[in-house]
């Protein structure tokens, strides 16, 4: 049975199992969830190349990318109508971060986004509002790893390359939508460059990927259980795994990125690599979250 | 002051009655389990040992949970009781994730038992589990504040549980706690949980 067809049901067989998945933040609404930090990571990646390329097509699209992502976020809340709570406990939550960030970011950016169309972007505070919404964006990009890094409880997720996974992800999701939006006519992106870019940091992403689940593979028996769900060829999430992490996250990519580089590629085709490799960002997330499982607790029946 | 609670692993048989007084006193929805029971069976045969875990909220002293809460929902009375907020609480279930122990639970939706509406029972104890919250033992507050132990406790049939001031050095749990090893489960993670369990 599918786990979103009777959560209750799966809920009461996990909790009689020794390596207990996670399945609150992948399953049902938990899919916002992981919607949000795809789109929320993507938007920030976005700014990052738009501010770089001077694309004022590309700011609008990063805004409408994490704004998306921040009502995907609200949708996954129990309690969406008091979201703004959320924003409490900066000092100690990553989630709190998170949403400051995102306010930050959507705040500051709209508003130097208004400054570039009136033509005022060049003053003084043109670039505080610059300064604010890169600060902004750095928080959007960096906050989802540790979100899960902190989590002593799922071994999978306690390590500080997930942050680095995670902004790696983000970033090389900014330039696939910037790719995208070539592909549909949006001007002003040298494609040549942001595909060599676009190259690297899916290559620095691969090895990222390869290097987390070494280290995972060989550390205690619930992190080996999760990459077993992603590598063993029966593990819940190994097909999107080998699919989409793999295939369209990676190898598509990369394939696409080399021949580009050294032969000449119409850019719908560069289009197509950049949905491909968002639908990569995309699985990455869900990976991640899927093969979550907590530390087990019936080893550690006490003994004399 | 400090709650704590001591589980004989020596005394427990696994009757679930632990779960079952826990849910009637606090009339938990499907799929909630505050106080729960985890079997293991170890060895091969003939040589076999069935064992049973009690789990409920351990009421860490330093709350993986309390750390994580974006919203200050989760918090930690003098006496030692983690508990949760359920006006403060958003859903995020980001403290179900920090929680080594499974001891919270997100109350997705309303859902009787008996799936042809609401009984009596549930439509009396349901309204203290507000849905699209999480929620999780609290050492039956209420019973405490009637100098009544907490109902896994006073409901053992096997007399396995204990409970009590951990900072009163004569009581019974600091005894046993000291003279039976009392042992904490994952230690190494630094929560200073305060359920303590006397070895089988």
């Amino acid at each position: 049975m599918a786990i979103w067809e009777d959560p209750f049901q799966k809920l009461s067989e996990d909790l009689k199992t020794t390596l207990r998945p996670q399945r609150e933040w992948v399953a049902g609404r938990g899919l916002f969830l992981l919607l949000g930090h795809f789109l929320s990571g993507a938007g920030a990646g976005t700014w990052l190349f738009s501010i770089y390329y001077g694309l004022a097509a590309g700011l609008m699209l990063s805004l409408g990318v994490v704004a998306l992502g921040g009502v995907a976020h609200l949708l996954f809340l129990g309690r969406f109508g008091r979201a703004w709570r959320i924003v409490r406990q900066p000092h100690k939550s990553w989630i709190s971060r998170g949403l400051l960030s995102m306010a930050l970011f959507l705040v500051c950016g709209t508003a130097y986004l208004l400054l570039e169309r009136i033509g005022a972007v060049s003053g003084a505070l043109g670039g505080v509002l610059l300064l604010l919404s890169l600060v902004g964006m750095a928080g959007i990009l960096l906050y989802k790893g540790f979100v899960y890094a902190v989590s002593r409880a799922i071994p999978f997720w306690n390590t500080p390359l997930l942050p680095a996974l995670y902004i790696a992800y983000g970033v090389r999701g900014g330039a696939a939508i910037l790719l995208v939006a070539a592909a549909l006519g949006v001007g002003g992106v040298e494609l040549s460059s942001l595909e060599f870019i676009k190259l690297w940091v899916v290559v620095s992403s691969a090895v990222l990927v390869l290097i987390y689940l070494a280290g995972m593979s060989s550390s205690g028996v619930a992190s080996r259980r999760s990459v077993s769900q992603l590598l063993g060829l029966r593990g819940s999430a190994s097909l999107a795994f080998y699919l989409g992490v793999m295939l369209l996250g990676l190898v598509v990519p990369i394939g696409m990125g080399l021949f580009s580089h050294y032969g000449t590629v119409l850019p719908w085709v560069l289009g197509l690599v950049g949905v491909s490799s968002l639908i990569g960002d995309f699985y990455v997330k869900y990976c991640v979250a899927r093969a979550g499982i907590y530390l087990p607790l019936s080893g550690e029946f006490p003994a004399r | 002051m400090r709650y704590v609670m001591v589980i004989d692993l020596k005394r427990c048989i696994g009757c679930y009655g632990c779960q079952i007084a826990c849910k009637s006193e606090n009339a938990t929805p499907p799929g909630v389990f505050w106080a729960r029971v985890l079997k293991q069976e170890a060895g091969k045969f003939p040589n076999v040992r069935r064992s049973s875990l009690p789990l409920l909220c351990m009421h860490c002293q330093d709350p993986a949970c309390q750390q994580v809460c974006p919203t200050g929902a989760t918090t930690k009375s003098d006496n030692g009781i983690v508990e949760v907020d359920s006006d403060e609480c958003v859903g995020c279930r980001y403290c179900m994730m920090a929680c080594p122990y499974g001891a919270r639970y997100f109350n997705a939706k309303e859902r009787s038992y008996f799936g042809q509406g609401l009984n009596e029972y549930e439509k009396v104890g349901y309204p203290n589990h507000p849905t699209g919250v999480v929620g999780k033992c609290d050492f039956c507050r209420h019973r405490l504040e009637k100098k009544l132990e907490p109902a896994c406790v006073a409901n053992c049939m096997a007399r396995a549980r204990y409970f009590g001031d951990v900072d009163d050095p004569n009581s019974e749990v600091s005894h046993l706690i000291r003279e039976k090893r009392g042992q904490q489960l994952h230690p190494e993670l630094g929560t200073d949980p305060s359920v303590y369990y006397l070895p089988a």
